[in-house]
């Protein structure tokens, strides 16, 4: 094992070293035909702008920054490809890229070590952490100023080139405290999947409301369809946020996730918790059993074989079955999740990855220009060639496919939730992620009663209440 | 006399190196441990905060952590307690009787030992599946068309899913070390109790097992630190501490609160507590298996 993790670290530092080399090399794998420096044909537009508009002196002064990035599903070469292209508006910049999917494992011990990168992508969310321990332990540059900053090589205020709504929340705004920590970055509305296919075949239509939901379900179950499944409770997030601020709206959703007192045990709460409980047992009877790491994808295969019908999911999941057989006619369907009050919209929690600045950061002012050059339009093309799309108005028009259908869910008249719980001091033993979304299994298993899962959920409300900052 | 302190020079000269990584790399690091279990930290920054014991106070209210406390202790009992009776059967059938193929079956056990355990967990995944798994079909003979088990979904059978996964995979490993030493016992002993009529259980009991002892002392602390260590990895890898933490054990949990929880001083804690439960299992079981060693 520990020479596993001794190959692990030095696998990681290699490739660290490897993106460190092509950051400052003449010779950037995927970026070179279109934004290397010593190619003066297809730069000269931007090298000529550049300088005259961002306020960089004439005499360059030699430096780096250390961008560490998470490369999941988008993959590391966008981010190359990016890395590229500051280097190019940017004279005298050299950017050390760190891209990888085992992101945490590479920089938390430099991070112990007090070697801080200068800039991070890693949302949170994620089971090591890291953004939010170093959330709870106050490490983290505000980033009100780069709000106001203008985007490199345009003349647009970066907080003007984000879609509304996205900077009002506890997805930015860590501490609700009214202050940006956290830029947003890549978002992916999540909702229910479903085979569209298989209701075009039994001639069923997709339902609007809970009650529509249940019918179905009673419906598919004569034919031994279930009708729900979840990958692992931890996808109940998006959910279950969906569901709350359907129940009560967004000043409710906002007393939730700031652990009002007794607010788990309101009128809106309790049919949430109600719904969920009465949808757990329309949910298929193996999942429990594939709800975790190993297993999962299995969940979600039940959805190409038409043995469940919806599945909580987010844009990814095409991605990720791209490669798994199907049943005939397979083709993805996606909706929003239904109203918790009739006559309402439905509602869609929109995820986000986020991007931030350590408080220890070396190089903070150049950090800063790297966040405001992200939402370039020229950033944004880069990463929305892999599909990652960022919250500025008007790039998911250019979308297609499967893509397309997703992102226009809101312009379909769903409302959009976004953040997701208060930042506290830790509490040792009290997760809020452990009592609202583990606790699914065991109401799906029946070892819990709905009552129970309540009550538990608003005592570990009343504990991290207790630890919320001043 | 000269010749005695430049020796010792020479040999502290030698050994100083094995010293000084064993200082830096074993001592210091789990010093570490216990003093940072003293601190409310993030694990992260340098803001600590000094609690004494407070860690260690809440630990033992939490009841996620006595939950994981007890399905280590299962495990450990378990995995021991079955693991150490078949591959001491298998060593001396494979050893002692004359049977085909008595190689090929040496390598069959230990097959399991070399693979990597997230590789024993995919395979046990897939025997496990609810819908498509060996388990479950083979017991669907049995049990006709009955809501179908769910070895990794039921919190009263996930624990056993995973004993069941870690003796497979042990089994060969301690095969091979019985082996080893019942090869060093004399032919000569087993001859004299053939001719005074003692059958083979018998010579088992009364030869193998007392000649062995010391050998079997030794793996009963490795069970103890593998049992410990190995039930992370198939955790992590298997069920994830699912469902609802039904499967978390010591490490597990620690992970969970040091990371995912930002408790890592809560986390040191239980890094202290696993320490000295391992520790103090290991020295119990070393006094209690303690016997006058046999010659031969």
């Amino acid at each position: 094992m520990k020479r596993k993790l001794m190959a692990l670290l030095l696998t990681g530092a290699m490739t660290a070293t490897m993106f460190a080399g092509c950051g400052n090399s003449d010779e950037p794998a995927p970026a070179d035909d279109n934004k290397e420096t010593p190619a003066p044909a297809s730069t000269e537009d931007n090298q000529a702008e550049e300088p005259a508009e961002s306020e960089e002196p004439a005499e360059v002064e030699e430096q780096t920054l250390k961008v560490a990035a998470f490369a999941g599903g988008y993959g590391e070469d966008m981010w190359n490809e990016v890395a590229a292209a500051f280097e190019a508006s940017h004279p005298g910049v050299t950017v050390e890229m760190t891209a990888s999917s085992q992101l945490e494992d590479i920089i938390r011990p430099q991070m112990q070590a007090g070697d801080y990168p200068d800039v991070v992508h890693l949302a949170t969310g994620r089971e090591a952490a890291l953004t939010e321990t170093l959330t709870r332990e106050k490490g983290l540059l505000p980033l009100t100023d780069v709000l106001e900053m203008t985007v490199p090589g345009e003349d647009v205020k970066v907080k003007d080139k984000i879609i509304p709504g996205f900077l009002d929340t506890l997805g930015t705004n860590p501490y609700n405290d009214g202050v940006t920590y956290y830029a947003p970055m890549f978002y992916s509305p999540c909702g229910l999947f479903y085979n569209a296919g298989l209701f075009a075949e039994k001639g069923w239509d997709v339902p609007t409301t809970w009650d529509d939901m249940w019918a179905l379900g009673d419906k598919a179950k004569e034919e031994g369809i279930a009708l729900f499944t979840y990958p692992t409770t931890g996808y109940f997030d998006a959910f279950t946020f969906a569901l709350l601020s359907s129940a009560g709206g967004s000043d409710f959703y906002n007393k939730c996730m700031t652990y009002e007192d007794g607010i788990w045990e309101s009128e809106e709460a309790t049919k949430v918790f109600e719904l969920v409980g009465k949808l757990a047992s329309y949910t298929e009877s193996s999942t429990v059993a594939n709800a975790n790491g190993d297993g999962f994808t299995k969940n979600q295969q039940l959805i190409l074989d038409n043995k469940a019908i919806f599945c909580p999911n987010g844009t990814w999941l095409p991605g990720e079955m791209a490669d798994a057989g199907r049943a005939d006619g397979f083709e993805w369907g996606f909706m929003a999740v239904p109203a918790v009050n009739a006559g309402e919209k439905g509602v869609s929690f929109t995820f986000f990855e986020q991007m931030w600045i350590p408080a220890e950061a070396q190089n903070q002012d150049m950090a800063k220009e790297w966040v405001a050059y992200m939402y370039s339009d020229e950033a944004a093309a880069i990463f929305a060639k892999a599909n990652a799309i960022q919250p500025i108005a008007g790039m998911s028009d250019s979308l297609e496919g499967d893509n397309k259908l997703f992102y226009s869910v809101y312009d379909n008249g769903a409302t959009a939730v976004m953040g997701g719980f208060a930042t506290t001091d830790p509490v040792e033993g009290v997760s809020m992620a452990d009592s609202l979304f583990a606790t699914v299994d065991s109401v799906v298993s029946g070892d819990t009663t709905v009552a129970d899962w309540q009550a538990s959920v608003e005592e570990t409300s009343d504990k991290l209440r207790e630890a919320m900052p001043e | 006399m000269k010749k005695g302190k430049a020796r010792s020079v020479f040999i502290g000269v030698c050994v100083l190196p094995a010293v000084i990584l064993f200082f830096i790399f074993m001592i210091i690091p789990t010093l570490n441990v216990f003093r940072m279990s003293l601190y409310k930290w993030g694990g992260i920054s340098n803001n600590k905060e000094f609690v004494g014991l407070s860690n260690f106070k809440t630990l033992m209210g939490d009841t996620n952590f006595l939950r994981s406390f007890q399905n280590t202790v299962l495990l450990i009992v378990i995995v021991t307690i079955v693991t150490m009776a078949l591959s001491l059967i298998f060593a001396a059938i494979i050893s002692r009787e004359k049977i085909k193929g008595e190689n090929f079956y040496r390598i069959i056990f230990y097959i399991p030992n070399i693979l990597s355990v997230v590789v024993i967990s995919a395979i046990f995944s897939a025997i496990y599946d609810p819908n498509q798994g060996l388990l479950n079909s083979i017991l669907g003979i049995f049990r006709g068309d009955k809501d179908p088990i769910l070895w990794l979904g039921d919190k009263n059978i996930v624990v056993y899913s995973l004993i069941i996964a870690m003796i497979w995979q042990a089994i060969g490993y301690y095969m091979v070390m019985y082996m080893a030493s019942m090869a060093s016992v004399p032919e000569s002993l087993y001859e004299s109790a053939d001719l005074e009529g003692a059958g083979k259980v018998q010579q088992f009991f009364s030869i193998t097992l007392p000649l062995i002892w010391t050998n079997i002392r030794t793996t009963l602390s490795f069970f103890v630190i593998s049992s410990i260590n190995l039930s992370f990895q198939f955790v992590k890898v298997l069920t994830r501490g699912g469902p609802n933490g039904a499967s978390d054990v010591f490490l597990s949990y620690m992970y969970d609160q040091a990371y995912t929880n930002s408790s890592y001083g809560y986390g040191m804690a239980i890094g202290v507590i696993v320490f000295l439960f391992s520790f103090g299992l290991s020295a119990i079981i070393n006094v209690a298996t303690k016997r006058e060693p046999l010659e031969f």
